[in-house]
């Protein structure tokens, strides 16, 4: 590539100033003695100028307002979301503690023995089965009932 | 209003709002949103074409900046990192919309050229102006996200080479040519069309 070739692909970002100084000076010697590379450059230089000063989109009139009362909305529900989801933990926590309680309670109670049907009921892992049984069942309810109580109070 | 804006702007580092923002303070956002409104909604407006589109995307950004304030490295431009939010936004946007991705979307969208709004002085020169910004911003409309992106980080932000790179995800040599072809598509599809700018 000849000089006057490498300054014409230069011609574009010369009229984004996105040059080098040495490229700045080299494009500048050219088309001192260049007429065609001036000529390009001015048309570059008309083009930089039109993008500088093209028609603006106005924003629409309440824009902050709206995202404003957006933001407070979206803030309110993960608010929400963070109260359900502590809310979830701690009534898991005291699912299991009440359960172990009882579990101890009821050894205690029957000895360590307590056969239903040839099942001992009071050995830890039938326990522990029947009572996550027991909880996801009444999560599973609760959870409808919750789901069940929002859609009213939307509807209403 | 919008080079009132712009001149506000100079200086701002926007330290001290976020410093408000992660103390929770309400009132810190809403004086964000009011610096960045104007910018940020033509930014949104360059990329997906559309003002409603716009809205909701400019919408998204600030709730999206909420979430993500408490990991916002203060050492990073904050005007970098709100258009770059905004950006990644109108990627997604434009990718759910066309099934493609930004590097190949060759989007036909027009600038609603009725919605845009000159300033000039004089009145003559005013609708030489608008007709000159009006075939400009069409031709735009006309150039893959990724060229627009470019365009107007540049030419309407003002944005020097490492910012346009930051908000672009990109290394400063892309920058350079995706604005380099950017300008060259422009011009050929401007001068294709036997109008001409000048």
């Amino acid at each position: 590539m000849n000089e006057h070739e490498s300054v014409r692909a230069m011609l574009a970002l010369s009229a984004a100033v996105l040059l080098s100084p040495d490229e700045v000076r080299r494009v500048e010697e050219h088309v001192r003695t260049c007429e065609l590379c001036r000529t390009d450059l001015e048309t570059w230089s008309e083009y930089a100028q039109g993008l500088r000063k093209l028609p603006q989109p106005s924003a629409p009139a309440g824009l902050m307002e709206r995202t404003r009362a957006k933001i407070v909305q979206e803030h309110a529900v993960a608010a929400g979301r963070r109260r359900h989801a502590w809310l979830l933990a701690a009534l898991v926590v005291l699912g299991w503690t009440t359960s172990l309680i009882f579990w101890v309670v009821a050894r205690a109670l029957t000895g360590g023995v307590f056969t239903v049907m040839g099942v001992n009921l009071v050995d830890g892992v039938a326990w522990s089965l029947s009572s996550t049984v027991l909880a996801w069942t009444t999560a599973a309810a609760a959870a409808m009932m919750l789901g069940r109580n929002r859609e009213m109070r939307r509807f209403l | 209003m919008i080079l009132a804006a712009a001149m506000s702007l100079e200086g701002f580092t926007g330290d001290r709002e976020v410093a408000r923002l992660r103390k929770g303070d309400p009132d810190a956002i809403t004086d964000l949103v009011g610096r960045y409104q104007h910018r940020l909604f033509r930014f949104l407006v360059r990329l997906v074409g559309d003002p409603a589109t716009a809205e909701d995307l400019f919408q998204q950004t600030w709730i999206r900046l909420m979430e993500k304030i408490g990991s916002y490295d203060a050492r990073r431009s904050f005007e970098a990192w709100l258009f770059a939010i905004a950006r990644n936004l109108a990627i997604d946007y434009l990718r759910r919309r066309r099934g493609i991705s930004l590097d190949e979307l060759d989007d036909s969208g027009h600038a609603p050229v009725e919605r845009l709004v000159a300033a000039r002085p004089d009145v003559l020169s005013q609708l030489l102006d608008f007709e000159r910004g009006a075939l400009l911003a069409a031709a735009i409309g006309e150039l893959p996200a990724i060229h627009r992106e470019v365009l107007t980080l540049r030419f309407e932000e003002d944005m020097k080479l490492e910012q346009i790179a930051e908000v672009a995800g990109v290394p400063l040599s892309t920058v350079k040519s995706r604005l380099h072809r950017a300008l060259e598509s422009l011009r050929t599809r401007i001068e294709a069309s036997g109008k001409g700018i000048l």
